[in-house]
């Protein structure tokens, strides 16, 4: 039998957002309604996008990164051709 | 497909050639790119416009048929509804959430740029097998949740509805939506622009890159590419587009607004040269006006993009500041980008500089292809089967009906939809065949939308038929008198000669019950190519019928629940052994095949008429269809509705002789199950006799169970079984359930 490993776990950052050319009503509306009218008129621009935090169990930081990848696939966490999804580690 | 001045166009190389020889040169890149878009089938109709022009289009209520955004009906007091159909199959199939929103979006401004208030959606879906396959539970779940959402957030009700699974749909979704309309007759406004020196307002959403060649894709079947086809998608934004209905109706208040279309297939190109044709003048725009999302959009791109929530106005001459202070108010981005002009042609500009000048009778008007229809071989091959051997336990067999997911109750799909902001919905989603409407004059509208692709596939013609046969069974049995109806028409590849003759065939149905009964149609939309080219599917035949009636009086509304115990039931209609797409062959038997149910038109007439009458003198309590599973299901519903059983002799069913679950399961049509009392049996009886229709008492309401019998008990099922298969199957299905 094999030694198990030692499991570590991992907060995993995943990030969905409309695709660059796509709009996103709701960061058009932040920053028109809200910065503008607001007085901020440096901010040129807004995107939102929803973010997932997992905490995830994996042997290393490459394997916890890519559980998350294939379960986004998988599970229509997010749509390929609407969205864009970027996954990032934040450590331990 | 063919690619030339380095760009891919959906045009064939004999239409480029007629685009060469119409136009006396050489097109230039943006002139082809408008062409493509306007010439596509989508656009054009190029392949179905010679079927459809035999469709009656005429009737004593109707103010504007087909060729419009909508169709327009006069409901008396100086108010018109109007009504139009749309899908939104293609985007929905890639992207269900944004793809079903964006189709509600879009049937809206169509509703809206006729000068009318959008007052109720209807959704008809079909999706493939959610029992087992996990991508259509995905694409049932999201398209739901995208009409949901957007109509809700747009505070518009969704009223009505219907929903079919088949496995020919697991690729290919259909996503059809209906929008209702009402307004005065005085503010409706035309699609036209008639006359030069008139402003052209685009309002709305910025010009970007979502959505271009949208409708070329549209033209196309789905292959393996289509999940990175990005650009097709477009992200739906219904608080925009509730601006855009009030400011819409505020500046058509004002009666300066004379032509208005909403952009959706064909972008601006579609737009401007249809206003353009239909009004016999041309426009001038210029580019550079046009508001734009990105800053690097070409030419082309601007002309053909299809981003959502954008409106063209046409504003008479010198009024242009009264208008636009409506858009200031509401926050809504504008620009004045040409004017109407008397030269026949679009010109467009950029910075000055002419960069596409086209006659708009030839963007507007593409040839027509009289395209091959063949009989396919499939059809002979399904005329004739063998019939299944009779089950033992029928009463399992009604369960498992009911248990079907395109029989059992939608109500996990309406109730994820408000249907009743607005306050005008009457009779709501699963209480009668047909919603029903409040109308500001007093009187009230029903309406509903029908499909049937099983049928359609055995017999395009009867299926067809049967479609607007089932519509119009909905509205009577509500108590409304059919007024008029829209179709959409889905299917393959055109190019196809057998998917052709499905095509022609179900036309030609639709064609021959529409002047039977008198029933105008008064507009409707064409989806071809719902293929999918990987797994080389076609979707089965599907046309789909939204109609609406009309019910002067508040106590003629009549719903489908038993109300009262020791009531009799009467059945109207001859059952007849016509298997052939039912669910009792396709669901219980996985038979595929058998004679569709036939229409005697003149039958079908007399019975509509003495529903209709009976209703209105009073005869009668609950009035249902009979359609998919035949009288068990029809009795079945009324009893799980009313919360209240019922006991029927199979012995009194009129039939020529067939077998037992023929007379339980057939979805023979022209026939409907009336609730009545002692008190009006007789006059009933008489009224129904008087008319030469068939007719027999099969029952009486009562008890707490369901019960077919004959020499023996045939059927006993208590109520909650019924309500458990019934009720619980869809939600099972998604997984809500355990």
């Amino acid at each position: 039998m094999a030694l198990i490993q030692n499991m570590k776990t991992y907060l995993v950052k995943v990030i969905i957002e409309n695709k660059v050319n796509a709009r996103d009503p709701e960061g058009e509306t932040i920053l028109k309604d809200l910065l503008i009218k607001g007085g901020y008129e440096q901010v040129k621009a807004v995107r939102t996008a929803k973010l997932l935090k997992m905490w995830v169990e994996a042997k290393n930081e490459k394997d916890a990164k890519e559980i998350v990848s294939k379960l986004c696939d998988e599970l229509r966490i997010y749509n390929p051709v609407a969205h864009v999804c970027s996954i990032n580690i934040e450590g331990e | 497909m063919v690619v030339l001045n380095s760009i891919l166009v959906g045009l064939t190389e004999d239409e480029i050639k007629e685009v060469r020889k119409m136009l006396g040169r050489e097109p230039n890149h943006l002139e082809l790119a408008m062409i493509d878009a306007e010439w596509s089938e989508h656009c054009s109709y190029k392949s179905s416009k010679p079927l459809l022009k035999q469709l009656p289009t005429k009737g004593p209520r109707v103010i504007i048929g087909p060729g419009y955004d909508a169709g327009v009906v006069d409901v008396g007091d100086g108010y018109v509804v109007t009504l139009h159909i749309e899908s939104h199959n293609h985007p929905s199939a890639i992207d269900p959430y944004g793809g079903a929103a964006t189709g509600i979006g879009g049937v809206l401004r169509d509703i809206l740029c006729m000068g009318t208030r959008p007052i109720a959606l209807l959704d008809s879906l079909r999706f493939g097998n959610i029992e087992e396959s996990a991508h259509s539970r995905w694409l049932f779940k999201h398209v739901v949740r995208g009409i949901s959402d957007y109509g809700n957030c747009v505070g518009v009700p969704t009223v009505a509805g219907e929903v079919e699974f088949d496995n020919c749909f697991e690729r290919n979704c259909l996503v059809d939506v209906v929008c209702l309309g009402l307004g005065r007759v005085e503010n409706l406004v035309l699609a036209e622009a008639k006359h030069p020196g008139d402003a052209i307002i685009l309002v709305g959403g910025s010009t970007g890159r979502d959505g271009i060649h949208g409708v070329t894709f549209a033209s196309r079947v789905l292959t393996e590419k289509s999940d990175k086809e990005r650009s097709a998608v477009q992200i739906p934004d219904p608080f925009m587009k509730k601006l855009i209905i009030e400011a819409t109706l505020e500046a058509v208040a004002t009666g300066y607004v004379r032509g208005l279309k909403d952009l959706g297939g064909g972008g601006l190109t579609c737009g401007l040269s249809e206003m353009a044709d239909k009004g016999g003048c041309g426009i001038d725009i210029e580019l550079s006006k046009v508001h734009l999302r990105e800053k690097d959009l070409s030419p082309t791109e601007i002309m053909i993009s299809e981003s959502q929530e954008r409106m063209l106005f046409i504003i008479k001459q010198g009024y242009e500041k009264e208008v636009c202070k409506i858009f200031d108010k509401y926050e809504l981005p504008y620009s004045i980008i040409g004017r109407v002009t008397d030269s026949g042609n679009l010109v467009v500009k950029k910075n000055g500089i002419e960069l596409a000048n086209l006659p708009v009778k030839i963007v507007a008007n593409a040839p027509l292809i009289n395209r091959r229809a063949v009989e396919p071989d499939y059809i002979k091959n399904l005329k004739i089967i063998e019939k299944p051997t009779l089950p033992s336990d029928l009463s399992s067999v009604l369960l498992k009906l009911l248990n079907c997911p395109s029989i059992a109750s939608k109500s996990w799909v309406y109730e994820q939809y408000d249907h009743e902001v607005g306050i005008r919905t009457v009779v709501k989603p699963g209480q009668g065949d047909a919603s029903v409407l409040r109308l500001p004059n007093g009187t009230f509208l029903a309406i509903k939308v029908d499909g049937n692709s099983k049928h359609c596939y055995i017999d395009p013609y009867n299926g067809a038929a049967g479609c607007l046969s089932e519509v119009c069974r909905n509205l009577v049995s509500v108590g409304a008198e059919p007024l008029a109806f829209v179709d959409h028409l889905q299917f393959g590849d055109p190019g196809n000669p057998e998917v052709f003759w499905t095509f022609s065939e179900s036309v030609r149905g639709l064609v021959d019950y529409s002047k039977a009964i008198g029933l105008p149609c008064i507009g409707g939309k064409v989806s071809f190519y719902n293929e999918d080219k990987v797994k080389n599917i076609a979707i089965k035949p599907s046309p789909v019928v939204a109609a609406i009636g009309i019910i002067e009086k508040q106590e003629w509304i009549t719903t489908m629940n038993f109300k009262r115990d020791d009531d009799y039931i009467v059945i109207l209609g001859e059952t007849k052994s016509e298997m052939g797409g039912s669910e009792y062959y396709e669901y219980i038997h996985g038979l595929t095949g058998g004679t569709v149910p036939k229409i005697d038109f003149v039958k079908e007439k007399a019975t509509i008429n003495v529903v209709i009458n009976a209703i209105r003198k009073g005869f009668v309590k609950a009035v249902h269809d009979i359609s998919k599973g035949g009288i068990a299901v029809a009795l079945a519903e009324m009893c799980i509705s009313g919360r209240i059983g019922a006991s029927i002799n199979c012995i009194n069913i009129p039939n020529n002789g067939i077998r037992i679950d023929e007379i339980l399961f057939s979805e023979t049509h022209s026939r409907f199950i009336l609730e009545t009392d002692s008190e009006n049996i007789n006059k009933l009886i008489e009224l129904v006799k008087n008319a030469g229709i068939t007719y027999n008492i099969i029952g009486k309401v009562g008890g707490k169970a369901l019960r077919f019998y004959n020499d023996w008990e045939l059927i006993h099922i208590p109520l909650l079984d019924l309500e458990d298969s019934y009720l619980n199957s869809i939600p099972k299905c998604m997984g809500e359930i355990l």
